[in-house]
Parts: structure tokens; sequence; C-alpha cells
């Protein structure tokens, strides 16, 4: 397989267009926009952003994140224990849709975008398809943990009958929003080609 | 004239964005995509028809924004008394409520976004379908592509299900007109993007307005 580094190419991440690699950052020919060959500190802003998306999801989970007022008696759920009302309740469906979009995804999200910056970093063993694949399901899953945001949203703005019932949004709310779009940043910023990149050194 | 042969040297081949792998450019028909051979994502795609599509698309995208948001998605019912909301008054409420972050994160990601990106392929499909194309476009259809990952319609969609089976239990749920529009306007929102020809509008760009 030939690729564009070898060859002297770039390839221009808004329009796609093939430019021959100049002095970085190079300007595009097409879309006359700015670009680098590979994504620049692309582990390092990967890093970072994942590790402000761990911390947000502790407080996340920590702190209710949606309190029901009936007849003004205050009951406060966490992410877990909403999830844990409906297993009660028998709405087993809503309850797995839940745990998948608000618990599971965004920490295989994490998890999965450390294990790939460490894999780009040292090329220990190394399945660029393989992991590829699972980087371009990891960015797939980003926006759908957002699900937990609007439920409460949405809720907090139909449920609204005065002193009868009423829903409020919870502090972990915003805690868990963050959590969301910072390991949506994180997988945005992370470069697949550096894999390849790694696999062809440690090969050749 | 040295660079003028660079640019048509350089379209006759393609990179794959996601490894960096160099492919001869293929000769594609209507309706066919090539895939990348070392990590199978999609190269390049050719879109049928996909000035008039996208257009139309847009077009009912935007006839169907007014009735999605402005009418209400869902009410509830509970002891008497009655509650609904559309998607604007999702928004105002929360702020009115205080929940400033969530009335901004649904705003962007179910309203602001969604919207803009709509009314960007309406324009650039008009442009093309009616041959206004100005060199300005050329700035709008790269800025269009930050907006890429950050419209959630299909997610909001499961949120209105999931609060859904929340309320049936315990409140007289209704499903109102706005849930219907808002469906069909996500469905015409999706498919009015899923049918622009990057590559050919690209390249129909480059033509006209490329460096010399």
């Amino acid at each position: 397989m030939k690729t564009a580094k070898q060859q002297g190419y770039s390839l221009c991440p808004k329009c796609h267009k093939v430019n021959h690699t100049t002095a970085e950052p190079i300007r595009c020919v097409r879309c006359h926009g700015l670009f680098y060959q590979r994504n620049r500190n692309s582990l390092q802003y990967t890093l970072a952003w994942n590790i402000a998306a761990l911390l947000a999801f502790i407080p996340a989970n920590y702190y209710p994140i949606m309190i029901i007022y009936s007849l003004g008696i205050p009951d406060e759920s966490t992410i877990l224990s909403g999830i844990g009302k409906f297993i009660e309740e028998g709405l087993y469906p809503i309850a797995v849709i839940i745990f998948t979009a608000s618990i599971v995804v965004p920490l295989i999200k994490i998890i999965g975008l450390f294990v790939l910056a460490h894999k780009a970093y040292t090329g220990k063993r190394l399945k660029p398809d393989k992991h590829s694949k699972i980087y371009r399901v990891l960015e797939f899953l980003g926006p759908w943990s957002m699900l937990d945001v609007f439920v409460v949203a949405l809720l907090v703005a139909v449920v609204e009958l005065g002193f009868v019932t009423s829903v409020a949004a919870g502090p972990a709310i915003n805690y868990f929003a963050m959590t969301v779009i910072f390991t949506m940043i994180a997988a945005h910023n992370f470069d697949s080609r550096l894999l390849w990149d790694k696999f062809k050194e440690r090969n050749d | 004239m040295l660079s003028e042969r660079i640019v048509a040297e350089n379209n006759q081949i393609i990179v794959c964005a996601q490894c960096d792998a160099l492919y001869d450019r293929p000769e594609l028909k209507q309706g066919q995509n090539a895939k990348c051979g070392c990590c199978g994502s999609i190269l390049v795609e050719r879109k049928v028809d996909w000035v008039n599509r996208s257009f139309y698309w847009s077009l009912t995208g935007l006839i169907m924004l007014f009735p999605a948001t402005i009418l209400p998605i869902m009410g509830v019912t509970l002891a008497g008394q009655y509650d609904d909301a559309s998607l604007v008054e999702c928004v105002l409420g929360l702020i009115d409520r205080g929940f400033f972050m969530i009335a901004i994160l649904l705003f962007l990601f179910a309203l602001a976004v969604p919207t803009v990106r709509l009314v960007g392929v309406f324009y650039i499909a008009y442009s093309f379908k009616f041959k206004r194309v100005k060199s300005s476009l050329l700035v709008f259809f790269r800025a269009f592509h930050h907006l890429d990952n950050w419209a959630m319609l299909n997610v909001f969609m499961l949120g209105i299900v999931v609060a859904g089976y929340k309320l049936i239990d315990d409140t007289e749920l209704s499903i109102n007109a706005g849930l219907i529009a808002y469906i069909f306007w996500m469905i015409s929102a999706t498919l009015a993007i899923q049918n622009l020809d990057q590559d050919e509008i690209w390249q129909a760009l480059e033509q006209r307005f490329g460096e010399r």
C-alpha cells in the first residue's frame, strides 16, 4: 500500500483535495483553508479532552440528575437510581436504552480513546485495520449519549403542572453534558492515520 | 501554467482520509461509491441527481421547520390539568426556570445547528440548480463542514420516545401534531444532507475558483 505521506502528498481534511506537501501549515489549493498533514498534537489533545471528560463523569454520576416534585415533596434521582426505578417498574427496554446511552457509551468512548491513543503512541499489538474500525464506531456513538440530557430537558419542559407535579433538572445534567461534549471533541481530535503510520514504522 | 498541470494531476489520485492510502481516481457512475481496500471507509461517492434531490428535500425541510418547532410535540394530563410544550417552548421554559445550560444545549443541537445546516444545504443546492455559484460559496461550504457532528435531531427523537415512555405510566400522554411535523422535518433534513455530492461540489467549485 502506498500512502500519500510517502509520496509527498497531503490531504485537505475539509475538501479532501490532494495537495503537494509544502511547509506546514499547508494552504489548500482548492478551498484555501490551512491544514496540517496530520492533526497537530492529535494524541495530546485527545488525552487532555479525555481526562476532562472522565473528571466530569464523576460528578455526573454523584449528583442527582432529575428532581421530581409531587405535591411539593422532592424526589431526587441520579443516573443509576433512575435506571433502577425503570427496572423496578418493569420498563426493561427503556432501562436498557438509558443505561447504554448514559453509562456504557460514555465509558466505552473514554476507555476506547485512551486505548487507541496508547496504541498509536507505543504501537504495541497494533492492528490498524481493526483499531480504525473501532475509532469509527466511537465517533458514530458520540452524539447518542446526549439522549439523557434531552430526556430531562423534555420532562422539565412538559411536566409543569404547578403544585401537583413538576420536574426540575439536577446539577448532574450539566456535568453529564460536559462529559458528552468533551468526548466528542476528543474523538474529533484523534487522527486515525497515526495508527497506520505507527504500524508502518514498526514493520519497516 | 505549472500549477494548472499540478491541479489536473492531483485530481487523478484520491487519498483515504482514515488511513492515508493512495489510489487512482476510479470512474464512478451515479449511485456508485468506492471503498478503501485498506480500512473499508468510503473514499468517494457519486450521488444520484443530487442537485434536485437535495434542493427539494431541503425545501421540504424548511417548510416543515415551522410546524415542527412551533406546534406542541407532546402534552400531559394529570389530575385534570393539562400542559404541553413545543420545541421552542421547551427552550423558553428551561430558560424561565433557570436551567440555562440544558436550554442552550437543546437550542443548539436540536434547533439551531439543524436549521443552519438545512438553510446551508438549501443555499448550496439552489446555487447549483439555478447556476448562481459565487466564489463566496467556497468559504461557505468549507465552514459548513464544521457543523457536521453537531446536529442531533435523531437523538432528540429517541429522547421524545423515552420521555414518552416515562410519562405514559403515571399520566395521560397525548401526542400532538408537532411530533409528526418533527419526524418529517428530521427525515427531510437528513436526506437533504445525505444527498449532497461533496466531491462533485468541490470539483465544480475548484474549476471555477481554484488557484491559478
